[in-house]
């Protein structure tokens, strides 16, 4: 009896540790599946967001390109006239600097920031096992008045002006359909508030076509799944 | 009989039930109403602790008194809060030693135990370098001292709780965890009333632990420190074992013990401590690891208030450096045997970290902030961003912006404005009294300002004309001793602007500002001469007037009759009179419920009835931590509790609103909580609002901003309240609902503002644009949502992004139009948008298949002095103007898109039509150099650009000049499409023509409504 007894507290301690455990994994697998379905997510090799930033009555289109080898490119056009903000190609990360719009390479620990992320399209949350990361159910918590799922994903850790650091974010997922709606995470050692809605289907996968961080809305018009990508967007144009 | 009380029971849980489901959480239901910080960070505030990063030095935490903790990344330069969800009152805080990027422990509740300390609430672990806290126990610890862990195994972890200060309490002492914080034993506990006040471990024999027990109590009236319990003890197996060492301590009992152990030699170990005799009082030194104790030094920096000053600090590197916290601090860099001050700072030092790289640098936590030095503590320098001042009360005038007023614990009183051009800043605060500031208030009409110091040793009548201050504190008549509260009570009259309340053991009433005063009650306390001791202290006086009681608390002239006044007392009495004073009735004992003699700590008169009123009590200086919130209707003769258990701490303050009388705010230990029916239900408000000690709050009659006095963040407003007034069941119901909002202002001023440097606090303002709000059920996650406002005729004016949240959404509509589409050049032109007019406007939501609509009113502001005819005609050139542009920027297109077209034709033709259309293009906008030093001279959109920017960016009728530009530069752009409809005359219908001859695609160009409209 007594045996059968601390067996059963055994059992009981196993069943609640691994709730604890596989809850953040059945978050994320909930989200992916619900999303468009993980085989779905893994046919993506590139995005093409386009969005507009509304500044002072002035609307400002942002194309925002991605690639599964972890090139990005953000163009803004300002009264017509095409400015790439800051672009990766898989070994530069430069900007355009906006005195002598002449393109500019970024730090070197910037870059290396950057190439951390190669691993991590679409989402970090869709290879995170792949990449290590350690994911971890908090709890629930009210954000955006809604109740969500907050889950913590470390990353590999980060270099902040020549010191290493950890890279923590969170996740907190509506309870109600396991999506995503806001993200808290550090870029850089400052925290980014990110808060998504109007998730939208683009070829099968759901998408939030708003976002706004630190405060700032962007709303996507379009969102194009695999489109053509030429690679002098992201190239690093030299001196 | 039965049947009936079953069926009343049964309805009354029917409606219980009811209610409950209609709760709603105050995440879901505020939304996107936020609190603002205006601080003051000027003088900052108490800090407890400070705890220095192991191997980082450019990472530091501070734990405030009421602020909570902040943390810097930049070795001190700035510090930002880290704690804002928990309990704000800090004791201890400990970076894990062996994983100091992710893992910090903060115990809370304030350690040094003055009157106005708050309470902590347990402890709490950080896994990400202080982002997120979770709580790790210890709820009933109320005070944690100190948390260890063994530096070679993190798991093993031990937690000093000195516990409860007003009250027995058997959670003291020692706790050990051996699985890293999960679970706890108590290791050492001496009895109810004896806390651990100190912990340290031998960093290269962590088996070996040393902790400083003391017996310690405080009441209302007094406080007491040191008793036969008070001991160190020292573990040589990791708490297993304890035993007392004190082997060169005198005889008898002892008091608060400071301990510190050498960090490079750890068989050093330096003790403060507080005996029955001044001569044994002081530093005493081991060197044989606690076997035996010298007496060092009794100076009287080593001696001073042993309960506020009990931390020794040893530089990491040198034995014989030792800083004790004290009034002013003290060094010793021989071992002990000597010392002097610290160099000039805010007093009161209550704990030192050195660098670990170099201890020529130091930081101090003080009652006026955190300090940096950088020459060993001979000098200091304030960290300048860290607002946690600690307002004992808070008050409002009505100037536009509306002034703030307060007194702050040992910094003084002030006054600020509640918005300023840039931010409020530390220029905006102005001073107007000395010692710690309580109670300010300014003169309905004069520039008069009362303030006052500890105890009404001074009541300031302060003219902010003259730069004038008179005593006007009411003097005492026959030689009676007058017992004003530590924090003495004053008011003024909404009936007669003159007239000036303030109490002592008797009401005292002014009307002519303080010059004369007639008492207008007998005594209204107990007069209790047990609760009247003047020997506070325990074995060392403390004797500061801080624990005067049987006094008189708050006072309450009716805004509806100025004959009823409510006067609350200390010692519990609720006393009012409906006679303007000739007769009192001390109405306590009706009151349901209330343990007796508890503190009357506010008292609302209502605005909406002269026999309403709302009272509450605060316990928690005789150990009662319940909240006690009472209403009246009826002068006192009844009274029902209006908190629910869901208000977390005991309060201290309401507040009515002016107009829905059931809106009701609450200040409590752990912040605000609102109700919108009468107390039925209360939700906590957190959005952006720390768990902090919320002691007084005001509401702001024109802006119906509600403005809240807190211990340990400043003053913290939530702007215009007014939406809640219109909350009710059916609204909460309902998908979508709008509420009405006041006009929103188009604002004039300049945007001059902010001198504040890079490290400086900066308070925000409040924002000056177009607010829709609206309610929503349920939070929009799947689907589009947006929103468009659009003038009276149907057109589009703006599109602002719409909030999502479940709750109330605050959407800002800064009064732009769209700006005008610009020629495209080498380098980007920017153009401001018009404003909208003034006027109304209709707001759209479209949700999925659903729209939603609401108008909303824009004004003027109205301390313009621009007419209507001169806006009009500022407003026709503005558009005038941006036709102008879009005029110019559509010649632009075309001869872009032609360039563009042709840019691979080589033929003779093509060549000669581009380099035309080019030479065109570079007289219409800039085609060469950067937006910096190398800018190129500016051509015509960029001039025109500029003119458009002055006009439309101003309000006022353009200069004649302005008029004679537009004409001007709208010739040229004439001139400019003559060029080019010559030029395309000459060339395109030819080239046009070859294309289709050769098959092949003819050149299109948009039409200008089709370029204007993509």
């Amino acid at each position: 009896m007594k045996v059968l007894k601390s067996l059963f507290a055994l059992a009981l301690m196993l069943v609640v540790s691994s709730v604890s455990a596989q809850n953040a994994e059945e978050i994320i697998a909930t989200y992916i599946e619900n999303t468009g379905g993980a085989e779905a997510w893994s046919k993506v090799n590139a995005t093409k967001m386009s969005a507009t930033v509304n500044q002072g009555g002035m609307s400002i289109p942002v194309t925002v390109y991605n690639t599964k080898d972890g090139k990005q490119a953000v163009i803004i056009e300002f009264n017509g006239q095409k400015i790439t903000q800051m672009a990766y190609d898989g070994t530069h990360l430069w900007t355009t600097n906006f005195m002598s719009m002449k393109p500019e390479k970024s730090s070197e620990e910037m870059t290396q920031n950057m190439a951390l992320n190669k691993n991590d399209f679409p989402s970090p949350l869709l290879n995170y096992k792949e990449n290590g990361y350690e994911v971890e159910y908090v709890g629930t918590e009210t954000k955006e008045g809604a109740e969500t799922y907050k889950v913590k994903i470390t990353q590999e850790p980060i270099m902040a002006n020549g010191v290493e650091s950890p890279s923590i974010s969170y996740y907190y997922f509506d309870t109600e359909n396991f999506v995503p709606i806001v993200i808290e995470t550090t870029q850089m050692g400052q925290n980014v508030n990110i808060v998504m809605s109007d998730y939208q289907e683009v070829d099968g996968l759901y998408f939030p076509f708003a976002m706004s961080q630190a405060g700032q809305p962007f709303e996507m018009s379009e969102i194009i799944v695999n489109p053509e990508v030429d690679d002098a967007l992201f190239a690093y144009p030299g001196e | 009989m039965n049947k009936i009380l079953l069926t009343t029971c049964a309805l009354f849980c029917c409606i219980s039930n009811y209610a409950q489901e209609n709760t709603i959480d105050g995440k879901e239901l505020f939304g996107d109403m936020r609190a603002r910080h205006i601080g003051p960070a000027i003088m900052s505030g108490r800090f407890i602790d400070l705890e220095a990063h192991p191997t980082n030095n450019r990472i530091l935490f501070g734990g405030a008194a009421g602020g909570g903790v902040w943390k810097t990344i930049n070795g001190g330069a700035t510090f930002d809060p880290v704690f804002d969800e928990h309990a704000q009152s800090i004791g201890a805080i400990k970076i894990d030693p062996t994983d100091p990027d992710k893992t910090v422990w903060v115990g809370t509740g304030e350690i040094w135990t003055r009157n106005s300390v708050s309470i902590g609430d347990g402890l709490y672990k950080s896994t990400d370098g202080g982002n997120s806290w979770k709580k790790k126990g210890f709820e009933k610890s109320e005070r944690i001292s100190a948390i260890v862990i063994n530096p070679q195994n993190n798991k093993e972890m031990y937690v000093a709780v000195m516990g409860a200060l007003w009250g027995d309490s058997e959670d003291r002492g020692i706790y050990k965890s051996n699985d890293g914080g999960e679970t706890w034993e108590n290791i050492l506990y001496t009895d109810k009333s004896t806390g651990a006040a100190e912990l340290i471990i031998d960093p290269v024999n962590p088996n070996i632990l040393y902790a400083s027990m003391w017996k310690f109590r405080r009441t209302p009236w007094g406080f007491e420190s040191g008793g036969d319990t008070s001991a160190i003890y020292k573990s040589t197996d990791s708490g297993k074992s304890w035993s007392k060492i004190h082997n060169g301590f005198p005889n008898g009992k002892l008091g608060r013990i400071a301990l510190a152990i050498a960090p490079s030699k750890p068989e050093i170990l330096y003790a403060a401590v507080e005996t029955e005799s001044a001569k044994t009082n002081g530093l005493y030194k081991s060197e044989d690891s606690g076997s035996s104790w010298t007496q060092l030094n009794n100076d009287f920096g080593l001696t001073v208030r042993p309960f506020y000053f009990a931390r020794l600090v040893v530089d990491p590197k040198n034995p014989d450096i030792l800083v004790k916290g004290g009034l002013y601090g003290s060094i010793s860099r021989d071992g002990g045997k000597t010392f002097q001050d610290l160099g000039a700072q805010h007093s009161d030092i209550h704990d030192v970290v050195f660098d670990l790289e170099d201890s020529n640098r130091l930081y101090t936590a003080t009652d006026g902030g955190i300090y940096r030095s950088w020459d060993a503590g001979t000098h200091f320098e304030i960290v300048e961003n860290i607002p946690v001042s600690q307002f004992y009360h808070v008050s409002v005038d009505d100037a536009t912006p509306y002034n703030i007023y307060g007194g702050l614990q040992d910094n003084q009183s002030w006054y600020g404005p509640s918005s300023s051009p840039g931010g409020v800043e530390a220029r905006d605060w102005n001073l107007i009294g000395a010692g710690d500031g309580f109670r300010v208030l300014k003169h309905a009409s004069k520039p008069i300002i009362y303030s006052e110091m500890q105890g009404a040793q001074y009541v300031w009548r302060y003219n902010t004309v003259l730069n004038q201050s008179k005593n006007v504190a009411p003097p005492a008549e026959n030689d009676e001793k007058l017992r004003f509260n530590w924090n003495a009570p004053m008011a003024l009259s909404i009936h007669a602007e003159d007239r000036f309340y303030m109490g002592s053991q008797y009401l005292h009433k002014s009307e002519d500002m303080g010059d004369t005063w007639t008492k207008i009650s007998p005594d209204l306390t107990t007069n209790d001469p047990k609760k009247q001791d003047l020997e506070s202290g325990g074995l060392s006086a403390d004797k500061s007037g801080a624990e005067t009681h049987t006094t008189i608390f708050t006072i309450a002239e009716s805004p509806l009759d100025e004959k009823v006044i409510w006067v609350g007392t200390d010692d519990g009495n609720v006393q009012i009179t409906k006679d303007g004073g000739k007769s009192w009735k001390n109405v306590v004992k009706n009151i349901p419920d209330l343990p007796e003699f508890t503190w009357v700590y506010h008292i609302e008169a209502s605005a909406h009835n002269p026999g309403t009123a709302y009272v509450v009590f605060d316990g928690h200086a005789t150990g009662d931590m319940n909240t006690y919130v009472y209403k009246t209707i009826d002068f006192g003769a009844n009274w029902v509790s209006i908190a629910t258990e869901n208000i977390k701490g005991f309060a201290r303050n309401i507040q009515e609103d002016y107009e829905q009388p059931d809106l009701l705010f609450l200040g409590t230990e752990f912040g605000l909580f609102i109700t919108t029916n009468g107390g039925k239900q209360w939700s906590h408000f957190t959005n952006n609002l720390p768990e902090v000690a919320v002691h007084y709050i005001e509401l702001h009659i024109r802006t119906s901003d509600l403005v809240l006095g807190t211990h340990g963040r400043g003053i913290i407003i939530v702007d215009d309240i007014s939406p809640l007034r219109q909350i009710n069941d059916s609204i909460l119901n309902k998908d979508l609902h709008f509420f009405e909002t006041n006009a929103g202002i188009i604002d004039e001023s300049s945007g001059f503002g902010s001198t504040s440097r890079e490290t400086e606090f900066v308070g925000a303002n409040p924002s000056s644009l177009a607010k829709i709000m609206y309610y929503m059920k349920k939070r929009h996650t799947f689907g589009k949502m947006s929103m468009q406002i659009l003038d009276l005729e149907g057109n589009i004016i703006a599109e602002p992004v719409p909030g999502k949240s479940k709750g109330l959404n605050i959407v800002s509509w800064d009064y732009y139009r769209k700006a005008p589409k610009v020629a495209v050049g080498k380098i980007p032109s920017f153009v401001v948008a018009p404003k909208a007019d003034a006027g109304s406007y209709k707001v759209i939501i479209t949700k999925g298949k659903d729209t939603y609509e609401h108008m909303i009113t824009i004004k003027n502001d109205p301390k313009s002095t621009i007419s209507e005819k001169d806006r009009a005609q500022n407003k026709a050139l503005t558009m005038q103007l941006f036709n102008s542009i879009e005029d110019l920027a559509y010649l632009g297109y075309r001869i872009d898109a032609t360039i563009d077209f042709l840019k691979d034709d080589t033929s003779k033709d093509a060549v000669k039509f581009k380099e035309e259309l080019s030479n065109l293009k570079s007289k219409l906008v800039i085609t060469t150099g950067d937006r910096y030093v190398q800018e190129a001279e500016p051509e015509l959109r960029e001039k025109l650009s500029e003119l458009y920017n002055e006009v439309a960016g101003s309000f006022d009728k353009p200069a004649p000049v302005r008029y004679a530009n537009a004409a001007t530069y709208q010739d040229q752009i004439n001139n400019n499409w003559k060029v080019y409809n010559a030029i395309e005359k000459k060339y395109l219908p030819k080239l046009n023509q070859e294309l289709i001859k050769a098959n092949k695609q003819e050149l299109t160009l948009d039409s200008k409504e089709q370029f204007l409209a993509k």
